[in-house]
């Protein structure tokens, strides 16, 4: 699943329409949802965006591959070209920092990012948005930190009078593309994949189940030896009743462990 | 920053972390120099990126950033119990780097710290005036000990820098222990009796397996003989032995030719020790679930974990029957639990 955040309605739209998302009302915030994507709206401001979206992944607890990027404009100093799309490696809130890992490979320029409370009218070093750090402290919660990224496209410099609701849509739907190759780009960062299938985890927690919690944990290194030492091989569990004496039942165990990790 | 870069490649070290305290540092500056299409980011302090909770060792592991830092505490640490003193009583690491661009699944370090970077203390002179005090008696450093030195010696150039100062400083002997191929600093600097290179060596199956990104056996081994042939003391680690599937065939095996490439009278030493860990190490290496090495059902005593006595003694033993047909018993030093 991908999560997108944006902060205001004229940044989603064309994420709305490209991924044919549906307004999903479960809660009182603004989300879409579609077969792989959910789209939040937050809001202006560090606050609601930190708000909303802890309020979204705790609702909808993202999986251990999911992805989050959050995508909008931003003001910046003349340096950079308006319409750019800009890719985020720090983001700067007052004193804190917050940096997203950068594991992939991309077409975009970096920068830093400096995070304030109003719109600025004054070019400050970086370019500046007014959610990204309140999107960063909730998403890593849930996210590792080479699952998110934080893109923004210049929309001026320092000039917010002159940002409009139709040259926001208009910015966004020419960075189409950018998002879409982000997120293979996101994907294409090591999967993780379990070590065990959904039946196996219930057959060794069955077996667990067996013995005292010492001895369970002694299984479960046995199991991981088993399936990191070769992952093709199926787990040789004992076919067999399982004794009702402790004593019988240490011994099942302790040749169960050494057949594992013979 | 500069905005005009392009894009950053894929590439080690594609982004670099650099404390404002030592932006101007002249090592610093040197390292930024050979990664100029990088993204140099400057940060406040390293732990920022470093100590980041909810970093991802393994898949960091396949594209590790570089900080550049100041180091604030000590350079300077006793020695482990788990490591061999060579009887110096004043032995110590240094510790001017964390993180280790090899990427072994056994080492201690993939359980030390949160994320699978590189930190590299650019203030070495701090280093240097720690030893000073010490140097009235011989005293060891170990350079190499929570990273490979000589595998970042290129961007670095700290282990020709430790050779140079102990070449001013009788009392001071140095151990350098790698798996790299990288003897440059060593053909630039006389050969120093003080000095002890130690390469690690293990059998190609088990590099292949467990030693992910390390020079393979046949570049060690070069290394090592032409160290050897300048004139410099070289010990051998065969160390830590992993034990596996026809592990007998595969160290008497490394053994032989190990000794078919460097001759016997050439060697320094050799040292022999099966794979052991701190249980609190070996704990967060399990965290991991990255090999099986973490889950070996070990002998845990007094926070160690190694393998059972009996089998512990079975790997020395078939190493040393074989070793001792090259080398007199008192080159080779070997280490074991002492129960």
């Amino acid at each position: 699943m991908n999560y997108i955040v944006t902060a205001l309605d004229a940044e989603a739209r064309v994420f709305i329409e490209h991924y044919r998302l549906k307004r999903d009302t479960t809660l009182p915030y603004t989300v879409y949802k579609g077969k792989d994507t959910l789209l939040l709206v937050t809001g202006m401001g560090k606050t609601n965006a930190m708000m909303a979206l802890s309020a979204l992944l705790g609702y909808r607890l993202p999986g251990r591959n999911d992805n989050l990027i959050n995508i909008g404009i931003c003001g910046a100093p003349s340096e950079y070209e308006l319409g750019e799309a800009l890719l985020i490696h720090q983001l700067i809130d007052k004193h804190r920092r917050y940096y997203p890992d950068i594991l992939y490979t991309h077409t975009l320029r970096e920068t830093s990012l400096i995070c304030v409370n109003s719109p600025v009218e004054s070019p400050l070093s970086f370019p500046v948005d007014m959610e990204s750090t309140g999107v960063f402290q909730a998403a890593s919660k849930f996210f590792k930190l080479h699952r998110m990224a934080f893109v923004k496209i210049v929309s001026d410099h320092c000039q917010p009078d002159s940002v409009t609701k139709e040259g926001v849509v208009s910015l966004m739907k020419s960075h189409l593309g950018t998002l879409d190759s982000l997120l293979s780009s996101l994907q294409s960062v090591a999967q993780e994949h379990p070590l065990f299938s959904e039946e196996e985890f219930k057959e060794i927690n069955l077996w667990k189940s067996y013995f005292t919690v010492a001895q369970g944990v002694q299984l479960e290194d046995a199991v991981c030896y088993f399936r990191l030492k070769d992952s093709a091989r199926p787990f040789p569990f004992p076919k067999m009743e399982i004794p009702v004496s402790k004593r019988e039942r240490s011994v099942l165990l302790e040749s169960f462990i050494a057949t594992l990790t013979a | 920053m500069n905005p005009l870069l392009p894009p950053s490649p894929p590439k080690l070290f594609s982004h670099l972390y650099v404390e404002q305290k030592v932006a101007n540092h002249p090592h610093t500056l040197k390292i930024m120099e050979k990664f100029e299409r990088s993204q140099i980011i400057l940060i406040h302090h390293y732990k920022e990126v470093f100590n980041r909770p909810n970093q991802n060792f393994s898949a960091q592991s396949d594209s590790k950033k570089l900080i550049l830092a100041h180091k604030e505490g000590k350079f300077l640490h006793e020695g482990s119990q788990y490591s061999d003193g060579f009887d110096i009583e004043q032995f110590f690491y240094a510790s001017s780097v964390m993180g280790c661009l090899y990427d072994c699944d056994y080492c201690y370090l993939q359980g030390l710290y949160p994320s699978a970077n590189t930190v590299l203390f650019v203030n070495l002179e701090d280093a240097f005036a720690e030893v000073l005090p010490y140097l009235g008696d011989k005293t060891l450093v170990a350079t190499s000990y929570d990273t490979d030195s000589l595998a970042i010696e290129s961007l670095t150039g700290q282990t020709r820098l430790w050779l140079e100062f102990a070449a001013t400083h009788p009392n001071l002997h140095l151990e350098i222990r790698t798996k790299s191929a990288n003897i440059k600093p060593f053909k630039s600097v006389t050969p120093n009796g003080k000095v002890t290179l130690a390469w690690t060596l293990s059998p190609q199956r088990i590099i292949d397996q467990y030693e992910h990104a390390t020079p393979s056996l046949e570049k060690r081994l070069k290394a090592a003989k032409e160290a050897c042939e300048l004139g410099w003391k070289v010990r051998i680690c065969i160390d830590p032995v992993i034990y596996t599937d026809e592990f007998e065939l595969l160290y008497t095996e490394l053994i032989d030719t190990l000794f078919k490439t460097i001759p016997p009278e050439q060697l320094h030493q050799l040292t022999l020790g099966s794979f052991r860990l701190s249980q609190s190490h070996l704990r967060s290496l399990k965290k991991l679930r990255r090999s099986d090495i973490a889950f070996y059902p070990y002998d845990v005593r007094d926070d160690m974990a190694t393998y059972p006595e009996t089998l512990e003694s079975h790997i020395l033993e078939v190493l040393l029957k074989n070793a001792t047909r090259y080398l007199s018993q008192t080159r080779i030093r070997t280490w074991q639990r002492q129960s």
